[in-house]
């Protein structure tokens, strides 16, 4: 058991007002939980480095952050949160279950080593129900496709020879469920003048904080932040297409560690659309966009949300001549990671994310535009239209002009 | 006509020593009523440290003192262990203070047999993570926590159940006199303004800082000096231990854990008036200052609240010098049959919550020989019912930190709490989710005979002692008060007023940063979303 006096003192700002409580998308739904209020900073004010109180239904908390972005008094509710989940894991035991839930990375692995297979064999219904016995996973619950051309085996440079250096964090999704997010990531990049080199990673540990593994997930976190620091003091800058990843970098590390380390890594990491963003603010970006006459619906997952940095998903596929693209401004999606997978917070999941997908249905768009591969699984549960990830539109304007043009261009 | 209470004993005062004469009294068979202006700890009794003194901050000044605390110590944990917190004590020794000292102190413990010991350094820092890093060595001793609240009020409940009474909101107003002593008291109802005689062979004054009001009354003379201390409320409770400074006491230099909280102090100015509570925001600022020596992280720890309260010092001769640290804190047992020749008057000051029930003893010794009875006192035996209640509350269904705090306090009122926690969902509800107390509980603590007051519920719950200082646990209770019929609308719109007002008292002083904030928050929920007027019938 660790030493769970870890001096995060933020709870002492924490009034009472309950907006995190009134904002938190599993109290909205559920009177089964005791709330952000109630399980970050209010417990740990009763148990800082005195004896721990373990409350079981911290498992209902799916670290989803929308707490620390309506807190007035900028409590770190999440982290707060995350360490009881951590307590209780620790005092509970962990399940089966939420063990191969939480090793995206070992499941990924093994399971796209024999993807053909492995898919199959989860659209099978007695194989799901076994899942469901065994393991607690709801038959009904649809699972990312795991690929046998994972994009760890494709793509294996590890240093750039261009002016800007991007270190590119891939992140689980990007490399077993959906390479495709990853080869469109490299496109952009290369069609803006940029080679992309991929750092040593382990998954960054998001999974592991949802359900109460914190030393993994930290030791994870410390290889990360090695490895990466590696890069940037190289002059690198890190940009990522997973918002999970990417909100872990730039809060979550911080918070749990608190070392000088996280700190200086936080400097230089980017979600992919803010790094353009970025570039087009330093007048680099490049924009030889081909016209796409599209209608597209953004869904921004939390961890975008609770970034702070606005909507650069839609700041940058604005750009594309002809595209619309409108905020269908939904709550919480209800996949929440891993905490949808389960059997006993599937209702729970289901409920939240009501409202996301009306909202989706209503939108008068052909298709969603989301970052993250866990929201993606939902919008594809709950609603009738197809998921693409913002570097995916981008890419296919980008080749789609440079066919374009070379066409156009006389022999 | 004037309702009579007939008795043979009269305790003036439901502080600590009050309590702890009228339960000697009960326990040796004597009929005794304790009369209080206000609510049982009104006075300094609740307006202290808290601290279960090994003796140690005494040992090396007054050897006297530190015997009876260490002796005292022992039997306290023993005989009222449902208030005391066995939390032990450091003493800590920082760069700045004295080097000599230490090993002065050391000696003193060890001769007056207050058992310390050397703690390593590593230690002390993986007990108490926000313990300075400069500091230089830690010693612990016995010391522990005591909950006054409680302490007052079970010691009292168990007097009671011996068939001793007690009227609390009742005001003396008079002591009647004849021509050579004092028959009773004439005291007065707060609430209703009814008055009563009560009569007795003898009145004890155990009035604390008011001690010499009462004396005037009987036309005595009586010097007491009236030491106010101020006391912070740090909003959770860093440390397990106490923590000490280890140099000649001196102001702001002990920490003790108290419940969630811990609690900060404390000072010494000499004040006349009693009832003078009065904060000063320089004082505490110097506090802080001084503090931080030992607590770095204190400077940036936010408080929730500060109080004051006043030691009753006596001295024989009137001299006194402004800090009143000089003056013994020695006990004053006065006979004033002796002493200025009244009959039946007797006045027991100063000592310490600590020393309570030994000035109870030997108060009570001289009440028998009066009264020539031969009962010994057994006090340092008989056991105030315990509060722990681990063995309750293991299928209802609520949350686990409401829970942990019932295990440690529902006590003898634990099966009449888990069935109400069973029946009845509303009971369950969390009131005051900043202490995790029930509606069970406060409903536990309601009595047929005194109206619906959130103080005395939050003496005996700690409702509303959190960080939000009832800005959200108040309305709440007042509102299932008055759900529960257990309240008028009028009498919970005052008594929401009351312990407002209270509150706010205790906020002002530290209200920067957080608290000033959260002292907004409640000025806006119930002034302007409550729309409740300021002031509105303000009659205790
Ligand atoms: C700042 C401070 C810190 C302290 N810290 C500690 C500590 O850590 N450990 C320790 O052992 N001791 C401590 N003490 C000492 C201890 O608190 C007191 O010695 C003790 O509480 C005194 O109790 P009491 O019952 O004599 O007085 P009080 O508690 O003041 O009781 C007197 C009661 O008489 C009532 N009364 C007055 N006038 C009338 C009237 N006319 N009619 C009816 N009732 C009346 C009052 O309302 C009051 O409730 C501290 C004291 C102070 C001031
Ligand atoms: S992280 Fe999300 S689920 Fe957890 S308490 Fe905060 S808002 Fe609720
Ligand atoms: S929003 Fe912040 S201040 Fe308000 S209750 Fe939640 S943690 Fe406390
Ligand atoms: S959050 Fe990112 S790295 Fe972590 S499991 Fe998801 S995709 Fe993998």
């Amino acid at each position: 058991m660790q030493n769970y006096n870890f001096l995060d003192r933020s709870f002492d700002a924490c009034l009472k007002c309950h907006a995190c409580t009134a904002t938190c998308p599993v109290s909205n739904v559920s009177l089964e939980f005791g709330g952000p209020k109630h399980l970050g900073p209010e417990l740990k004010r009763l148990t800082d480095n005195q004896q721990v109180i373990d409350d079981k239904r911290i498992e209902l908390c799916t670290l989803c952050g929308n707490c620390d972005i309506s807190c007035p008094e900028n409590v770190h509710v999440s982290t707060l949160t995350a360490y009881a989940k951590a307590i209780h894991a620790d005092i509970e035991g962990t399940k089966l279950r939420d063990h191969v839930l939480s090793n995206a990375e070992l499941v990924g692995v093994a399971a796209s080593a024999f993807a053909p297979i492995t898919n199959a064999a989860m659209t099978m219904k007695p194989v799901r129900q076994v899942m469901q016995i065994v393991l607690g996973i709801p038959a009904e619950r649809k699972f990312p496709q795991y690929r046998f051309n994972n994009f760890k085996r494709k793509y294996r440079k590890t240093t750039s020879e261009t002016k800007r250096k991007v270190a590119y964090f891939v992140g689980c999704y990007a490399t077993y469920n959906a390479p495709e997010v990853a080869d469109s990531f490299v496109e952009v990049m290369k069609h803006n003048g940029i080679e992309v080199a991929v750092p040593k990673q382990k998954c960054c540990g998001v999974p592991m904080f949802a359900n109460g593994k914190m030393e993994q997930g930290l030791k994870n976190a410390k290889y990360n932040i090695e490895s990466l620091l590696e890069y940037t003091r190289q002059g690198y800058d890190i940009v990522l297409t997973c918002t999970s990843c990417t909100f872990a970098f730039k809060k979550e590390y911080i918070n749990y560690l608190q070392s000088a380390d996280a700190h200086e890594l936080a400097k230089h990491v980017y979600d992919a659309d803010e790094y353009l963003r970025m570039l087009k603010e330093a007048g680099e970006f490049n924009s030889n966009l081909a016209p796409m006459n599209d209608k597209a619906g953004y869904y921004a997952p939390c961890h975008m949300k609770g970034q702070g940095i606005g909507n650069p998903a839609m700041d940058i596929l604005g750009l594309i001549p002809g595209y619309e693209i409108q905020d269908v401004a939904a709550g919480c999606c209800g996949q929440c990671g891993t905490f949808g997978f389960k059997e006993e917070k599937y209702e729970i999941s289901m409920k939240i994310g009501k409202s996301m997908s009306e909202a989706i249905a209503d939108a008068d768009a052909d298709y969603t535009v989301t970052e993250c591969g866990m929201c993606r699984n939902q919008l594809e549960q709950l609603t009738t239209k197809n998921v693409k990830h913002p570097m995916q539109v981008l890419a296919q304007s980008y080749v789609k002009n440079l066919e374009e043009s070379v066409h156009a261009s006389p022999k | 006509m004037r309702r009579k209470i007939e008795t043979q004993v009269i305790v003036i005062g439901g502080g600590v020593t009050g309590a702890g004469v009228l339960r000697d009294l009960a326990v040796r068979g004597i009929k005794a009523i304790l009369v209080e202006q206000r609510d049982l700890g009104h006075g300094t009794s609740s307006r202290n440290h808290g601290l279960l003194h090994s003796g140690g901050r005494y040992a090396v000044r007054d050897e006297e003192a530190a015997i009876e605390s260490y002796r005292e110590n022992i039997i306290l944990k023993k005989t009222v262990p449902g208030s005391i917190e066995q939390t032990g004590g450091l003493f800590v020794k920082v760069p700045e203070d004295d080097d000599d000292y230490v090993q002065k102190w050391v000696s003193a413990c060890e001769k007056v047999g207050i058992p310390v010991k050397n703690i390593p350094l590593e230690q002390a820092f993986k007990d108490e993570p926000y313990l300075s890093k400069k500091i230089q060595a830690v010693y612990s001793v016995p010391d522990g926590s005591v909950d006054c609240f409680t302490l007052v009020v079970d010691v009292v409940a168990d007097a009671v159940t011996r068939g001793a009474r007690a009227l609390t909101y009742h005001e003396v107003i008079e002591i009647i006199r004849e021509t050579n002593g004092v028959s009773g008291v004439l005291v007065r109802n707060r609430y209703t303004g009814e008055e009563i005689e009560v009569r007795g062979d003898i009145v004890i004054n155990a009035a604390g800082p008011w001690g010499a009001n009462l004396a005037e009354m009987a036309g005595i003379s009586l010097h007491l000096i009236n030491n106010k201390g101020m006391l912070a409320v740090l909003n959770h409770r860093f440390n397990r231990q106490v923590i000490n400074r280890l140099r000649i006491p001196g102001d702001a230099d002990i920490f003790v854990p108290a419940h969630n909280v811990t609690i900060f102090g404390t000072t010494g100015v000499n004040v006349d008036d009693p009832n003078d509570f009065s904060l000063d925001r320089q004082e505490l600022e110097m506090m802080l200052e001084e503090g931080a020596a030992l607590i770095p992280d204190l400077l940036n720890m936010r408080l929730i609240r500060a109080f004051s309260g006043s030691r009753p010092l006596y001295q024989e001769s009137t001299v006194a010098d402004t800090s009143g640290r000089s003056v013994t804190r020695g006990i004053a047992l006065l006979d004033h049959k002796q002493r200025d020749g009244v009959d039946g008057f007797i006045t027991i000051t100063g000592g310490k919550l600590t020393t309570f029930r030994y000035m109870a003893e030997k108060t009570v010794d001289i009440v028998c020989e009066k009264l020539n009875i031969a009962a010994r006192c057994t006090t340092d035996e008989e056991i105030v019912p315990h509060r722990e209640a681990q063995s309750f509350f293991k299928e209802v269904d609520m949350a686990p930190a409401a829970k942990h705090k019932l295990f440690h306090w529902a006590g003898t009122k634990a099966e009449k709490i888990e069935q109400s926690l069973k029946q009845r969902p509303i009971d369950r509800t969390v009131i005051c989710e900043c202490e995790q107390v029930t509606w069970a509980e406060i409903e536990s603590t309601l009595t047929e005979d005194s109206p619906f007051n959130l103080g005395d519920i939050r003496r005996r719950t700690r409702l509303g002692m959190g960080p939000c200082q009832g800005t959200f646990c108040s309305y709440r209770a007042a509102a299932v008060a008055v759900e529960k019929d257990a309240a008028t609308s009028e009498q919970a719109a005052w008594a929401l007023n009351d312990a407002l007002n209270e509150r706010k008292k205790g906020m002002t002083v530290v209200a920067t940063g957080e608290t000033a904030k959260q002292a907004q928050l409640m000025e806006a929920i119930y002034n302007v979303s409550l729309r409740l007027k300021e002031g509105a019938n303000q009659h205790v």
